[in-house]
């Protein structure tokens, strides 16, 4: 985490109107571009794009505590949403991956659940650690009781702090941030690759088996990197820290949800592109 | 308006130091081609070589972007980077000996909407957003294409997806055996963002000084530069991997040196400190 302060947009989180039709006609574009050159891939970019609003979302629930939250002065996870997006929505998307051959619908909650899992193995963790080792407990800065369990917040916070620990509605919000993180990169995934197997055996002038490598890793890697983009993005939002749903940063979401969705066009756009792209040179 | 929190005084002004990298990135992959001119594979080093002027380039332009405190940590512009930047890689490596060029300015293209919708869309607000993520994820491109072309000695897709084997006599096309196919695309990915981003989240503070973080970022360049050697040999020939490893590992002394000797320079004190003595007779 950076050691300087957190600066950028005002809390609040209004929309920008103009820009934000601009992204949209933007969006619109890049899925016209993929109809006029490949019809058949049109379903999968709108798959590839719910899957980058699904982890754009679900970021906004993941309590990131950053730099503070690992000196116990804020609550939450103590690093930043790379790391936990990496950590959680990837551990998401390869489970997704080992049943991919199940069917669109199977998958996805596999790497839902799988997301979901190591989201909740990390918040057991991390508040096993801070109650067990740093001897501190859970306590939110933000309400006053823990909307979900009507637990009164003050009496455990430290003066001077923003709160510390992760309370039982950021322990749920990481849980189901990782739901919706893991279950969209797994979408982005079985996207791309239906499109790859599609593609790619005229490409090579080869069987589907024989290019299965070929197109789970370009699939995996594309999915990793559009993951990276929409959580980074959601990130930004956020100004690198929230607590979780409860947090009033939440309610930027729609301004994310815009942005992953400019960006996961985009993206998709690009890694449709590269099977539709044959220049034979 | 963001207000900008720390400037560094001193140093080369960003514009210089980004076409530096710039033009050395394009040429360092480029004069991997003359394996193709020559027939031999001893030229691949170079495309680390470009990688690495790449990076140099990038750490200095995550400075910039990062001096703004954009909240979320060092590590998430690499992450940024290299997300946006692979599939523009990816992309180019379809346009055969225009490639390093097509990365480059696919990379500004799919940064410059990017770093708009972090700008504008999400209100960030940050004077140098738009210009630096279209760098970094160009920087993400040219570093992935310069790793790839030192692993495989090419930077074209076909070559990069299927390679020809010989089983039994017959020739094979191999599809899982290739670096796309074996999935070193992965780790080439993560060995870059490792060393775009550790310069300046190790450097940062007060006192930061451009040429000490610039020198680590080249260092780390080096480390990731010997992995993508070691990577080699499942594509290039023994001669030339020996040669790649060399060229790494004096990168690494000739930087890792310097970056101590910078330290030195820039430390209040430099005490070194001696294995723990323990006492006798207890």
């Amino acid at each position: 985490m950076s050691a300087l302060g957190g600066a950028g947009p005002a809390p609040g989180g209004a929309m920008d109107p103009v820009s934000s039709v601009i992204g949209l006609v933007l969006a619109v574009i890049f899925i016209g571009i993929v109809f006029v050159l490949a019809p058949a891939a049109l379903m999968p970019l709108l798959g590839i794009i719910l899957g980058g609003v699904l982890i754009g979302f679900g970021v906004h629930f993941v309590p990131v505590g950053g730099a503070p939250a690992a000196m116990g002065q804020a609550p939450g996870i103590a690093t930043g949403v790379a790391m936990l997006a990496a950590g959680a929505g990837l551990a998401g998307l390869f489970g997704g991956a080992w049943a991919a051959e199940l069917g669109v619908v199977v998958a996805t909650i596999t790497g839902a659940i799988g997301g979901g899992l190591m989201m909740a193995i990390t918040c057991l963790m991390v508040n096993v650690i801070y109650v067990f080792g740093m001897g501190i407990p859970a306590a939110s800065g933000k309400v006053a009781k823990d909307p979900l369990t009507g637990d009164t917040q003050a009496e455990y916070k430290s003066q001077g702090t923003e709160g510390h620990g992760l309370p039982f509605i950021s322990f749920v919000g990481g849980v189901v941030g990782g739901l919706f993180g893991g279950g969209g990169g797994t979408l982005i995934y079985l996207m791309l690759l239906g499109v790859y197997e599609q593609y790619l055996p005229a490409l090579f002038d080869a069987k589907v088996e024989q290019i299965m490598p070929v197109a789970v890793s370009l699939a995996g890697i594309f999915a990793i990197g559009m993951f990276l983009v929409n959580a980074v993005l959601a990130a930004y939002n956020i100004t690198g820290t929230i607590e979780g749903p409860h947090d009033p940063k939440f309610k930027r979401f729609p301004r994310a949800i815009v942005a992953s969705l400019v960006a996961s066009a985009l993206c998709g756009l690009v890694a449709i592109l590269i099977v539709v792209v044959n220049l034979n040179i | 308006m963001t207000a900008q929190i720390t400037v560094t005084e001193g140093g080369l002004p960003h514009n210089t130091l980004m076409i530096y990298g710039l033009i050395g990135s394009l040429v360092g992959i480029y004069l991997t081609y003359l394996n193709t001119v020559t027939g031999t594979q001893l030229f691949s080093f170079f495309g680390g070589l470009g990688a690495i002027a790449a990076l140099v380039w990038g750490s200095d332009t995550i400075k910039r972007l990062c001096s703004y405190g954009i909240g979320t940590g060092v590590p998430s512009a690499g992450m940024l980077a290299f997300g946006s930047g692979v599939i523009a890689m990816l992309l180019a490596t379809k346009f055969g000996i225009a490639s390093p060029i097509v990365a480059l300015v696919l990379g500004l293209v799919i940064g410059g909407i990017l770093g708009y919708i972090a700008n504008n869309i999400l209100a960030m607000k940050i004077p140098v957003m738009i210009q630096s993520i279209a760098e970094l994820a160009a920087v993400g491109a040219l570093v992935m294409i310069g790793f790839t072309a030192m692993a495989t000695g090419t930077f074209t897709f076909s070559p990069l997806s299927v390679i020809q084997v010989t089983v039994l006599g017959a020739a094979a096309n191999s599809f899982g055996t290739s670096l796309i196919g074996g999935g070193l695309l992965a780790a080439i990915f993560m060995l870059g963002s490792i060393a775009l981003q550790h310069g300046f989240n190790a450097c940062l503070g007060p006192s930061e000084k451009q040429d000490r973080t610039l020198t680590l970022t080249a260092e780390v360049g080096f480390l990731s530069m010997l992995m993508v050697a070691i990577c080699s040999f499942a594509f290039i020939g023994i001669g030339a991997l020996i040669v790649s490893i060399i060229v790494s590992v004096i990168g690494w002394y000739y930087t890792y040196s310097q970056y101590i000797t910078l330290s030195k320079r820039d430390a209040a004190a430099w005490l070194d400190t001696k294995p723990i003595v323990e006492a006798e007779g207890h």
